[in-house]
């Protein structure tokens, strides 16, 4: 199929208003849930999820994908107004974004970060569209060793989200990878955990194990502290961000729009670090340095450029390798695979119509969150203030009914439960979820492919390492592992 | 704290390893090779999480005081008794939902959520208990064409 019928074929799926509806739905429900801290987008793209289900697949997956990047900007309103980020993507925004506000300039700091976040959007969705296919047509040549290899690969990415410990980001994994092999074995079909229930036999359901690991937790956490969340919220003021400063500014989002979209294409790394880097390099090259973490315009612009870079170019891995980039992504991929598509080099051969739709969906996001983003600035306040103490309960029965509409089965509403008490106890012990969801979604693949080149090669590790493609991902694991154990003794060493 | 889950850890690794693979997990007895072995990836995982296990514990050993510490609540021992509260709340509303049918045990669940958490607006939190389940019910059971419990009392349209 040429460029032109590909392209074509993606306009049929999305060139009507249902699929820029949901589009714009999603976007508009990603900036509420990014805006009410404690509900994070990744909260939101998991509570989205099961309203997917009876969409068509695109229409679905574009709503989950506003969703994403409606988020990701939503978790900069409360970062700059009340000095809590939405997402941990927004951290970097409180460094400028909150003195501006305290000085009754909200309005100027919302509306560049608004600004900047659709044109790092705008950028990571052109890098998206530019390099997927290219990754996508090399990845064909994979057989199981070389995925085995890629997923090992993959799994450092634990470490990006391990948070203040590695040890526990990697038990958290662990943890993730003994609940995958619940259910009948691969191969032989012999029972795994199963205690001869057949509920358990197909392993545990995913969506509920997802979003009891990542909702139920906040609504047990009201429950222990019911009044946590009491805060304030900053007046707008009448301020509003100029053209000449988005100009003067400009440098600084683009070099932050590649800074996300080099990291985001990385999986594991995230939108936070990119958003610290792009504030860090913001700042070396500024005329106004001094000015940085005081209430600076460019630095809101720098930090919301690196973390909208990574929202499109986290899909670069989802789409080419089937590989999620990060949590919301591994959420997303759950809805692929509810409608029956399996990200990676194969959708890009079998259902080409669908990832052009994605990939016009995707540029047309840009411009329906600049203007949800605008509307939502000024409407953010009654939103706010929907009484946590009432928002929980109805985050309890949404998490109810839309985990029992993913195979009609109350048993996966109990799996949903336990899942959230796991989730809470990790949450005090300090162990982070976002390595354990990882964990689950890559064990199989991995446990799957590293047997699959044992039956090939007859029980030979041999074939592990058996050509280029594998030499260059365990080539990336050590140097990732390297890396990694630098980082931490660095960190250790400075905090001694 | 990190002491503890280390130990935590070890421990859950060794009943992995000597009593759970060994009874929960069942294996051909014609595996040629021990790798494609159905056992083989949970004791590799098993054995992993000890190491991570002895990691955390040495790690707790040596920096023990300066680990982070969870927010302090004002009154804990109240907090507990909501938390067990909440506990069997969740367990009622597996139990009873299919009895009573998803809408309803979610309207009780959702009213007793918001006055466990002591709402300051209950008649807004009844309101929205009743209309909440109503509209998703509408959605799955209508629109989505989901089998919602009905329950064996009240049935709705």
């Amino acid at each position: 199929m040429s460029l032109y019928d590909s392209l074509m074929a993606g306009l049929s799926l999305v060139g009507n208003w249902e699929a820029l509806l949901s589009l714009a739905i999603g976007i508009v429900i990603g900036v509420v849930g990014g805006a009410i801290p404690g509900i994070s987008a990744t909260m939101a793209v998991a509570l989205a999820l099961p309203f997917t289900f009876p969409m068509e697949p695109i229409n679905g997956i574009l709503l989950l994908l506003g969703v994403y990047k409606g988020g990701i900007f939503g978790g900069s309103i409360p970062a700059i107004l009340i000095k809590t980020p939405g997402t941990p993507a927004s951290s970097a925004t409180i460094l400028d974004g909150h003195p501006l506000a305290a000085r009754g300039e909200a309005g100027r700091a919302l509306g560049m970060a608004l600004w900047a976040s659709c044109t790092a959007d705008f950028v990571s969705n052109l890098a998206l569209i530019f390099f997927a296919g290219f990754l996508a047509s090399f990845a064909l040549s994979f057989g199981p060793p070389e995925f085995f290899a890629l997923i090992l690969f993959s799994l450092t990415i634990i470490a990006g989200v391990s948070g203040e410990s590695l040890l526990r980001g990697a038990l958290s994994a662990l943890l993730g990878l003994l609940l995958a092999t619940i259910g009948l074995d691969l191969v032989y079909g012999t029972n795994r955990f199963t205690f001869g229930d057949p509920n358990l036999m197909g392993g545990l359901n995913f969506i509920a194990v997802l979003i009891g690991l990542f909702a139920i937790p906040e609504v047990i956490n009201m429950v222990w502290h019911p009044t946590g969340h009491v805060g304030k919220v900053q007046k707008l003021g009448s301020k509003w961000v100029t053209f000449a400063e988005y100009r003067r500014s400009f440098r600084s989002i683009i070099r932050g729009s590649f800074i996300g979209v080099f990291l985001g294409s990385i999986p594991g790394i995230g939108a936070a670090p990119a958003a610290f880097l792009s504030y860090s390099e913001a700042r070396r090259k500024s005329p106004n340095k001094a000015n940085f973490g005081k209430g600076e315009i460019e630095g809101v612009a720098a930090s919301e450029a690196g973390n909208n870079g990574v929202a499109g170019a986290t899909l670069i891995p989802l789409l080419a390798l089937g590989v999620p980039g990060d949590v919301i992504t591994a959420i997303i991929i759950g809805a692929f695979m509810v409608h029956g598509l399996q990200p990676g080099p194969m959708m890009f051969v079998l259902n080409v119509d669908i990832i052009y739709g994605l990939f016009i969906g995707l540029i047309l996001s840009s411009g329906i969150l600049f203007v949800v983003g605008g509307l939502a600035i000024r409407g953010f306040r009654p939103v706010a203030d929907i009484p946590k103490r009432i928002l929980m309960p109805m985050v309890l029965v949404l998490c109810i009914y839309g985990v029992f509409a993913v195979n009609n089965n109350i048993f996966d509403v109990g799996v949903m439960f336990v899942m959230g008490w796991v989730g809470f106890a990790m949450g005090r012990l300090h162990v982070p979820p976002a390595p354990f969801l990882i964990a689950f979604i890559l064990g199989p693949l991995l446990e799957d492919n590293f047997r699959q080149s044992m039956l090939m090669s007859g029980g030979s590790p041999d074939i592990l390492l058996r050509g280029p493609i594998t030499w260059f991902f365990w080539g990336l694991t050590v140097i990732a592992v390297v890396a990694i154990a630098r980082g931490t003794m660095r960190a250790r060493r400075a905090g001694a | 704290m990190q002491l503890r889950l280390g130990l935590g850890a070890i421990l859950a690794a060794v009943f992995l390893v000597t009593y759970a693979i060994p009874n929960w997990v069942s294996s051909p007895s014609n595996v040629r090779n021990i790798v494609l072995s159905p056992l083989f990836w949970p004791y590799i995982l098993g054995g992993l999480t000890g190491v991570v296990g002895l990691g955390l514990a040495f790690a707790g050993w040596r920096e023990a005081g300066g680990e982070a510490v969870n927010e302090a609540i004002p009154d804990p021992q109240a907090g507990a008794v909501r938390l067990v509260a909440f506990a069997v709340l969740m367990a009622l509303t597996f139990w009873v939902m299919p009895v009573l049918g998803m809408v309803w045990t979610s309207m009780l669940a959702f009213v007793a959520l918001a006055f466990l958490v002591k709402t300051r607006h209950p008649a807004a939190a009844v309101i929205c208990a009743v209309v909440v389940p109503l509209i998703l019910y509408a959605f799955f059971a209508h629109v989505a064409s989901v089998a919602i419990p009905q329950g064996d009392l009240v049935r709705l349209p």
